[in-house]
């Protein structure tokens, strides 16, 4: 089994403004959003689903594919619009987003929609669950790799850093945790709020085979995460300098775009900008 | 009556996960340190793969059995009921409830288990706590025998459950016939003048005071809400109709236990009874120390519940 698409990375970065146009005419119909958040981790989701992740849609009860939990659950609305563009979920679903009842809620229902593991949206919780399901693959000796996207201001919940300590305690090197570094939380920048610095230092210190890279360069990220040595008895993280908001003006590193949506011409440049 | 044989409901719980795991249940065993709470050595030494142990990080025991779940096992989480619904009261809601997870969540040492050790370690909230909760079933089995049966049930049943356990030895109050059905209460006995319901270990104290009550010629019905979510709305509305006359016994607070079921029961049906509700004072630590005091305090102890009884008759 492999991906279905294997696509190169400039055929991810096509995908990727696709996936920012749908992203942007998502939360304008819907009226809410997390917007910054789901454009600061665009190429990372498109990166993984066009080409690193072992899935397919056809064999997605398969034990032994590939499984990505999304920690960020606020991020939700970036992963729909992959889903949409890789042809998981309809793209007339989309139109669906945070209504009543909705078959895409404002957070991730795993009962809901394919390629969901978990139902996140109270952070710090994606990791333990990724922990217990790299484990299960140790213990039965399967083939998956378990991948966990958080996002960096979630990194301040101590129960990241319980199952940090268990990653590595139980030597799961078929786990890689990706942060989403856009430096940018609910309220202000992370390190205002509470210092994440040195972040590379807190992971090492954790046991973990530690790699920064650039989370919105395609290319450099997958081949940071190609890289990996995927036996080395150490839990992985791949810290992925992004920016909040990416790939529009006016949205981009701003901690009041966390959970705004465009309007009227904003709409429209936007979209030009993602052209 | 000869003296019967008390078994720790622990020791029959480790019996249920080895029986699991040679019936070919996937069973993983998740401990936060709480190997020795739990009596798990026998099954440790059985299965030492099908144990993990998390060091003492409740958040972490209860999202890495979720994941476990994921991965196929039916994952079991065992260490103290107040550690267990306190600290990772979130992961027992988002990973396991809410995401629907195959895990099974038992909270050891409940109540006032741990009596003199106090108010940390008293869980007098697990249930009023897990019924807030979606999507969990809700267990409190009270003798060897039935701490068995409800085991057996939930390493088999696929989905979230939720077992309170005791830390002592209690006899059997059930033949060896007893077979468990979820979403049925436990007659222990049949009477017409008074309905008393208990759970977990008061059981045998609601039990005993029945026995003592026989003698004064009061019939009191003895009900084992063992099953908690589902409950048998239908046999408990039928019992409280016959008798009028109820008291309820839980080692937990009075909100959001078994009092508020039976209350709510009493009051959805319009039910014509008296109540008398014993256990934890609302709104209060429990007292601590030695836990055959803090029963006599609450009342929740045989003299107790049959004092109460008695006043509650009288008043007819």
């Amino acid at each position: 089994m492999s991906n279905e698409f294997q696509l190169s990375p400039d055929e991810i970065v096509k995908k990727a403004k696709e996936i920012r146009k749908k992203i942007i005419k998502m939360n304008s119909y819907a009226g809410q959003g997390h917007t910054g958040a789901d454009l600061s981790e665009t190429d990372i989701l498109a990166s993984l689903f066009f080409r690193v992740l072992n899935i397919q849609k056809n064999n997605l009860n398969d034990p032994n594919r590939d499984r990505l939990i999304l920690s960020k659950g606020h991020g939700i609305g970036g992963f729909y619009c992959t889903l949409a563009e890789a042809g998981y979920i309809d793209e007339s679903l989309l139109l669906d987003y945070l209504q009543f009842d909705s078959a895409l809620p404002g957070h991730p229902v795993r009962q809901k929609t394919p390629c969901i593991e978990l139902n996140t949206g109270a952070l710090g919780h994606g990791l333990s669950v990724g922990v217990g399901l790299a484990l299960s693959g140790k213990m039965a000796k399967r083939t998956f790799r378990t991948y966990v996207l958080t996002g960096d201001g979630e990194l301040q919940e101590g129960s990241i850093w319980e199952a940090a300590m268990s990653a590595a305690h139980f030597k799961l090197d078929n786990l890689i945790v990706i942060v989403d570094r856009n430096t940018l939380q609910l309220a202000d920048r992370t390190e205002t709020i509470m210092a994440l610095e040195p972040l590379e230092d807190k992971w090492k210190a954790f046991g973990f085979d530690v790699q920064v890279t650039d989370g919105n360069d395609v290319t450099k990220f997958i081949d940071t995460i190609e890289r990996l040595d995927m036996c080395n008895g150490r839990p992985h993280v791949v810290i992925a300098r992004t920016i909040k908001g990416k790939g529009v003006s006016f949205i981009e590193d701003r901690a009041a775009w966390h959970h705004k949506i465009p309007f009227g011409d904003q709409i429209t440049q936007a979209i030009e900008e993602l052209e | 009556m000869t003296e019967r044989l008390a078994i720790d409901l622990r020791e029959v719980m480790i019996q249920c996960f080895i029986r699991a795991v040679q019936d070919n249940v996937n069973l993983v065993v998740l401990v936060s340190d709480s190997t020795s709470t739990a009596k798990i050595t026998p099954f440790q030494q059985m299965y030492p793969d099908r144990l993990i142990n998390v060091g003492i990080a409740e958040q972490n025991l209860v999202g890495v059995a979720a994941g476990l779940s994921l991965g196929g096992y039916v994952a079991v989480t065992a260490n103290a009921a107040c550690f267990l619904v306190a600290r990772a009261n979130e992961q027992v809601k988002n990973d396991v409830c809410y995401s629907d997870m195959n895990v099974k969540l038992v909270g050891l040492n409940a109540g006032v288990s741990y009596g003199p050790l106090a108010s940390t370690h008293h869980a007098i909230d697990d249930i009023s706590i897990m019924r807030g909760l979606g999507n969990i079933i809700i267990l409190a089995p009270s003798d060897p025998v039935e701490t068995e049966r409800i085991f057996n049930f939930a390493l088999r049943h696929v989905g979230p459950v939720y077992i309170r356990m005791d830390n002592a030895k209690f006899p059997v109050l059930h033949s060896k016939d007893y077979q468990f059905e979820l979403g049925k209460v436990d007659v222990l006995t049949c009477g017409d003048d008074i309905s008393i319901f208990a759970i977990g270990s008061v059981v045998h104290e609601a039990y005993a005071a029945a026995q003592t009550l026989k003698a004064d010629s009061i019939n009191a019905e003895v009900i084992n809400v063992s099953s908690i979510r589902p409950v048998d709305k239908k046999a408990i509305s039928d019992s409280i109709q016959k008798t009028k006359n109820v008291i309820t016994v839980e080692e937990h607070s009075l909100h959001g236990g078994l009092a508020s079921l039976i209350c709510e029961i009493i009051a959805e049906e319009g039910l014509d009874a008296r109540i008398v509700r014993l256990g934890i004072t609302q709104g209060h630590f429990a007292k601590a120390g030695p836990r055959g005091r803090i029963r006599a305090f609450y009342e929740i102890d045989k003299n107790g519940i049959l004092e109460n009884a008695r006043k509650l008759l009288k008043k007819g």
